[in-house]
């Protein structure tokens, strides 16, 4: 029997395979978001480059790419980016449907606190779901 | 030295496959079983204005009030269910989609209200939003 054919296509998947695993991720992901099915779809081409995710999980940790932060350290980072490529970038708060607003208004203030002054946020939900929810 | 001459004199000299098959198939086994799909996400915006001293009374009576509480929501002071908030959202948009909406969250809220809230307005093309914390 000719295997050649079989081991071409194997070889395909395998190199399919490779090319779309993603290793490490550098969202948090213990954060279960809420559905939203009438925002904005967040697309990888569409998102400015300069857009800031911060993360907010159950228990209230703050992180950005899955880096813990004091909130003095986003505080610094904000006036920092404002100082550097003014307040016209997006910011996304990618928050836990659990957390409490309490949690929540701590980033926003911070974001619209003196040195920063965004007054424009975006909170990131799911739009479709194509993963397993890992429950509630 | 004579055995591997007459190996590589024979006529149909054969490469065994098999180990290599093997190991493809798991590889392959591997990558299906660790593949994970990403959900598509969305974003719902809104703004957070500072609070002015100097607002007009007869501006506030062109807004919209959702109050979202651990227990549900408060439009313009009246406690509903979602379904509820969807349908009588969807009346003010029938109305007027650029009316003010403010949503104003109380500390012990869950965020999944905040956005559930901001999602049907969203639904509905309400273009101005605020959120106020309580």
């Amino acid at each position: 029997m000719d295997m050649t054919p079989m081991i071409d296509v194997v070889f395909q998947l395998i190199i399919f395979f490779v090319v779309t695993l993603k290793m490490t991720t550098d969202v948090n992901p213990d954060i279960i978001l809420e559905d939203g099915k009438h925002g904005v779809t967040i697309t990888q081409d569409k998102t400015p480059p300069t857009t800031l995710e911060i993360e907010l999980d159950r228990k209230g940790r703050i992180s950005i790419h899955n880096a813990t932060l004091s909130e003095g350290q986003l505080r610094e980072i904000l006036r920092a980016r404002v100082n550097r490529i003014g307040r016209e970038f997006p910011v996304l708060i990618r928050a836990d449907r659990r957390t409490q607003h309490e949690k929540v208004k701590r980033i926003m203030d911070i974001c619209t606190g003196p040195g920063v002054g965004i007054w424009k946020l975006s909170f990131v939900a799911v739009q479709e779901h194509k993963a397993h929810r890992a429950g509630n | 030295m004579a055995y591997i001459r007459k190996r590589v004199r024979g006529e149909h000299p054969k490469l065994d496959m098999t180990p290599m098959i093997d190991v493809v198939f798991q590889l392959l086994i591997f990558f299906v079983v660790t593949l994970k799909q990403e959900d598509i996400l969305s974003k719902l915006s809104a703004a957070r204005p500072a609070p002015d001293p100097n607002a007009k009374p007869e501006k506030q009576l062109e807004t919209i009030n959702i109050i979202v509480a651990p227990q549900g929501f408060l439009l313009n002071g009246r406690p509903m269910r979602k379904e509820e908030l969807d349908r009588q959202i969807g009346q003010f948009a029938a109305i007027s989609t650029t009316a003010m909406v403010v949503v104003r969250c109380t500390a012990d809220s869950p965020h999944a209200f905040l956005v559930q809230a901001l999602d049907i307005c969203n639904k509905h093309k309400m273009v101005n939003l605020s959120i106020f914390s309580m």
